[in-house]
C-alpha cells in the first residue's frame, strides 16, 4: 500500500534528495515532537529519535527490505514511538504516560528487535560527525579498510602524521562515545548480538 | 586499560588480519588472558563495522543539516508573520479573500485557545498586617473584575510589599484591559528564584497566545514543562494544541 505522495517520499529518501527529505521532515516533525515532549523528552530527544527512525527507513530502502503495510507516516510514527519507548525503558527514571503495551502500531517484532540493536550505531554516528574534518577523513579511510600507507597516499599527509592523527582521532571518538549517557545505559543492559 | 598508539595498531592489525603469524598468536593469547583487552577490541570492531557504512553516515549528515535549516526558518518566522500581515493587507486591498481568511483563521485559533486556558491568577490570602489593608481593598476590586481600578491602585502602591504578587496581579489586570505589552513587562520582571516564577511564566505564555504569537510561546511552555510543577499538564496540552 503506498500512495503517490508516499512513493515520492520513499524515492527521495533513498536518493538523498534534500528537498523531499526536508518536506518529509516538516510534515512529520510536529507529531513526533508532540509525542516525545509529552512523554518526558526534550527537543534534543525529538531530533535524535526523528533522525534515527528515518535512518532505519533509509537503510531498509537501501537493502530493499522495507515492507509497508500502512501509510508511510503511520509506519514512521510507529518506528519513532518504538525507538522512544525503548530509550525510556533503558533509562528507568523516566515514565511514559501512554499505555506502553497497547499499541505497537503494526510494527513487526523483528523490527522492534532491530531498533534495540541499532541503538549503539546511532551513538557512534552522532559522535563521528562531531569530529574535525581531518579526523573524519583519516578515520573514514581507516574504517573502509585502508592501511596507513594507503591513507597517507590518498590524503597526501606523511605516514607519520597519518598514524598520529589516526590514533588521536580514534581515541577521542571512543572517549566521546563512552561519555555519552545513552551509551552508558546501553552498556548496563547489553543487547544480544 | 591504557589507550596507546601501539595497542591501537595491534587491534587494527588483528581486525584487518594483517598481523604476522607469530604476533597474532601472541596477541590471541594476550586477549584470552585479558578481559579488558577483549572488550576494547569489541569496541573497535563495532566502530569499524558501523562507521564503514559511508552512505548511512552521509544520510545522517544530511538530516542534521536539514534539521538545522528548519530550526533557522522557525526563528526567522517572526519576520514571516510580519510578511503575512503585509501580504494579507495587500490581498485584502485587491479583494481576494482566501489568504486573508487563512491568517484570520490562525488568529482565531489562538484566541480560542486563550479563552480556553486563561483564568485570572486567583486572589491569595494575604496576611492581615497593617501594611496589607490597602492590598486587601485592591483585591476586592480584582475579584470583582474591576481591573482598571486595580491598575490605578496597584500602580500607586509602594513596591516594597509583596512585590512579586503585585507584578502578577498587575500583569493579569493589564491582560484583561488589553494592555498586553505592559502585562509582558510585569511578568518578565519576576526573577527565576521567586516562588511565583512558574506562575508568571504561564501567564507570560498566555499573553503571547492572546497576541497570536505561537513561536514565542513554545520555548516558555517548554520551560514550564521542564519545571515540572502545577502548570505542567496545562502547558503540555497547550503545546500539543499549538503544534497540531
Amino acid at each position: 500500500m503506498s500512495n503517490i505522495e508516499d512513493r515520492k517520499f520513499l524515492e527521495g529518501i533513498l536518493s538523498g534528495d534534500e528537498v523531499i527529505i526536508k518536506a518529509f521532515y516538516k510534515k512529520n516533525l510536529s507529531y513526533i515532537s508532540g509525542y516525545i515532549l509529552k512523554n518526558s523528552g526534550n527537543e534534543a530527544d525529538v531530533e535524535d529519535v526523528f533522525q534515527d527512525a528515518l535512518i532505519l527507513i533509509y537503510q531498509k530502502l537501501k537493502s530493499d527490505s522495507l515492507e509497508l503495510h500502512s501509510s508511510l507516516s503511520t509506519y514512521f510514527y510507529g518506528i519513532c514511538r518504538n525507538i522512544w519507548r525503548n530509550r525510556l525503558r533503558k533509562n528507568k527514571k523516566m515514565v511514559i504516560t501512554e499505555d506502553v503495551v497497547h499499541d505497537e502500531e503494526g510494527i513487526p517484532p523483528e523490527i522492534i528487535e532491530e531498533i534495540a540493536q541499532k541503538e549503539r550505531e546511532h551513538v557512534y554516528r552522532k559522535h563521528f560527525l562531531k569530529l574535525s574534518n581531518t579526523c573524519r577523513e583519516v578515520l573514514g579511510l581507516l574504517f573502509q579498510g585502508n592501511s596507513m600507507k594507503e591513507i597517507a597516499h590518498i590524503t597526501g599527509y606523511s605516514e607519520g602524521y597519518t598514524r598520529k592523527k589516526k590514533f588521536e582521532c580514534k581515541k577521542s571518538l571512543i572517549e566521546m562515545i563512552e561519555k555519552d549517557p545513552a551509551y552508558k545505559e546501553l552498556q548496563l543492559t547489553p543487547e544480544k548480538k | 586499560m591504557d589507550r596507546t598508539p601501539e595497542i591501537f595498531e595491534k587491534i587494527e592489525g588483528y581486525l584487518n588480519n594483517t598481523l604476522p603469524k607469530e604476533e597474532l598468536l601472541a596477541f590471541e593469547k594476550e586477549i584470552s588472558n585479558t578481559p579488558a583487552l577483549k572488550q576494547e577490541i569489541e569496541k573497535h570492531r563495532s566502530l569499524h563495522v558501523t562507521l564503514s557504512d559511508q552512505d548511512t553516515l552521509e544520510f545522517k549528515e544530511k538530516l542534521v543539516k536539514i534539521s538545522t535549516e528548519i530550526k533557522k526558518e522557525e526563528t526567522s518566522s517572526s519576520f514571516f508573520s510580519l510578511f503575512w500581515k503585509i501580504a494579507a493587507s495587500i490581498v485584502v486591498i485587491f479583494g481576494v479573500g482566501t489568504l486573508f481568511w487563512y491568517t484570520i483563521n490562525n488568529q482565531d485559533q489562538t484566541q480560542e485557545l486563550y479563552a480556553q486556558y486563561y483564568e485570572p491568577f486567583p486572589v491569595e490570602d494575604v496576611s492581615r498586617g497593617e501594611d496589607d489593608n490597602a492590598l486587601q481593598d485592591v483585591m476586592k476590586s480584582y475579584r470583582n473584575g474591576d481591573y482598571s481600578i486595580v491598575i490605578s491602585e496597584l500602580e500607586e502602591l509602594p513596591n516594597t510589599i509583596k512585590k512579586d504578587l503585585i507584578h502578577l496581579y498587575l500583569g493579569n489586570s493589564y491582560l484583561n484591559t488589553n494592555q498586553e505589552e505592559k502585562a509582558i513587562g510585569q511578568f518578565e520582571s519576576i526573577q527565576k528564584n521567586s516562588q511565583y516564577y512558574e506562575n508568571t511564566r504561564w501567564y507570560l505564555a498566555l499573553t503571547y497566545l492572546k497576541l497570536g504569537n505561537p513561536k514565542k510561546i513554545k520555548p516558555i511552555l517548554q520551560e514550564i514543562i521542564e519545571y515540572n510543577g502545577v502548570y505542567k499538564e496545562n502547558a503540555t496540552q497547550l503545546m500539543n494544541a499549538l503544534t497540531k
